[in-house]
């Protein structure tokens, strides 16, 4: 592996509105004395999760010449492969919280997890994004393995541009990184303006029932 | 305080998701010498009973589930080493084996289901998450359970459910020894095509499916 162009980063914000997480909870839909119970725990637990979180992340530009030339990098100049984690230190906590019978509790450390390396994820999309830009590219959205039509397999090809194990990040047989809490991600440089550029990635995944989409289902016509 | 009373607070208790006064509550029947496993039966189950009503009927959502679940494995933890104590057992719906399949760390729609199982009077041994295939069958068999419950969250690890359907083939334990299946990825028509016994969209689904598939 080239040591060329791997860049780290250890700066990224993470804060979770309390609101935000009650809704991924489930109570979106519901005003009632249930909620600000739960608003109260989440609020109580936020310090403490917070200390349990080391974002970190990496990334590397490299040119399309480089790729395993899977369509997914198709028409693109340079490909920015990217992977971060918060750690594995909540979902450790997490897992012995539901042990020890607090599960509501498990479950808060969890979903803030998600949503954490969710916002280090943005942040390094944008970081690259900006890159792209400075460097006369148009950027793609970010896009992970396991989506749509590139395989979760794909997995494989990323781990071997990036030192995923540098930020503690290891590959099992089944492709699925460790810490759970972690993301792999490509984007595309173009040099030419694209098309749905702004879209999420929800517009390209057709689980409907998805509690995180924030884009309609697509129809199949 | 008349016995039906104390069953309607311990009911209560749960449906609220009051851990003190499920606690409290169980302490009570303890102190009142009540037979223990009525005081399950008829204060503490119905509760739980109502809980999967009232999120069936959208009026309960996840985090109220999984109070009242705690409360309820509260509640069971004092009660149980005192039937014990005097020489009983509670009688259970049922025993299972449950973990996440080899190469899969995801654990937390396990436990959940686990949890709920738990509070619904099944007797769960969680093998907890990346757990290989032929612990599932082999701790099934040494634990005499009638269920395993098998946990996938990729495609890439869902086979795992079909190996261990496999396995139970080979050793003629298949039948003998039900297999329910879940996960994101899962369907019920990968469950059926697999020939698992039963496949559990959630937690409370994957209940209903245990209790029909103890009494088939």
């Amino acid at each position: 592996m080239q040591r060329m162009n791997i860049i780290k980063i250890n700066e990224f914000i993470v804060d979770i509105n309390p609101d935000d997480l009650i809704r991924i909870l489930g109570l979106k839909r519901k005003k009632s004395s249930k909620k600000e119970e739960l608003k109260k725990l989440v609020i109580k637990e936020i310090p403490e999760i917070k200390k349990l979180i080391k974002p970190r992340g990496i990334y590397r530009i490299i040119d399309y010449e480089e790729t395993n030339r899977h369509p997914i990098f198709n028409n693109a100049k340079k490909v920015a492969l990217a992977i971060c984690t918060i750690g594995p230190e909540l979902e450790r906590k997490s897992s012995e919280l539901m042990r020890k019978n607090q599960i509501l509790r498990g479950l808060i450390y969890d979903t803030y997890g998600s949503e954490a390396v969710e916002q280090v994820a943005c942040q390094l999309d944008r970081i690259i994004s900006n890159k792209a830009r400075k460097m006369g590219f148009w950027p793609s959205k970010r896009f992970s393995p396991g989506y749509g039509k590139w395989r979760i397999e794909e997995q494989a090809f990323i781990f071997k541009v990036l030192p995923g194990e540098e930020i503690g990040i290891r590959l099992k047989s089944s492709y699925m990184m460790e810490p759970r809490k972690s993301i792999s991600f490509r984007i595309n440089f173009y040099s030419e303006p694209i098309q749905n550029s702004k879209k999420s990635m929800c517009s390209e995944c057709e689980m409907k029932n998805c509690p995180f989409r924030n884009e309609p289902v697509k129809s199949k016509v | 305080m008349r016995v039906e009373n104390l069953y309607k607070k311990m009911e209560k208790s749960i449906i609220e998701g009051n851990k003190e006064e499920a606690e409290r509550l169980a302490r009570e029947a303890i102190a009142q010498r009540l037979d223990l496993n009525e005081v399950i039966n008829k204060g503490f189950v119905p509760g739980i009973l109502e809980v999967g009503r009232l999120w069936e009927e959208g009026e309960y959502f996840l985090p109220e589930l999984l109070t009242s679940a705690e409360c309820m494995k509260s509640a069971m933890s004092i009660l149980e080493p005192e039937l014990i104590k005097s020489g009983n057992k509670r009688k259970t719906e049922g025993k299972v084996v449950i973990g996440t399949v080899e190469g899969d760390i995801h654990d937390i729609g396990k436990n959940l289901v686990a949890a709920m199982l738990t509070a619904n009077g099944f007797e769960v041994i969680d093998l907890g998450a990346d757990v290989p295939l032929n612990m599932f069958v082999d701790k099934a068999v040494q634990e005499d359970a009638n269920i395993i419950c098998l946990s996938a969250l990729l495609t890439t690890t869902m086979i795992g459910q079909k190996k261990v359907i496999d396995i139970l083939k080979l050793k003629s334990l298949k039948g003998k020894i039900k297999v329910m299946v879940g996960g994101a990825p899962v369907t019920k028509e990968w469950a059926e095509r697999i020939g698992a016994d039963g496949y559990g969209e959630n937690a409370i689904e994957a209940v209903k499916i245990a209790k029909y598939l103890m009494n088939r």
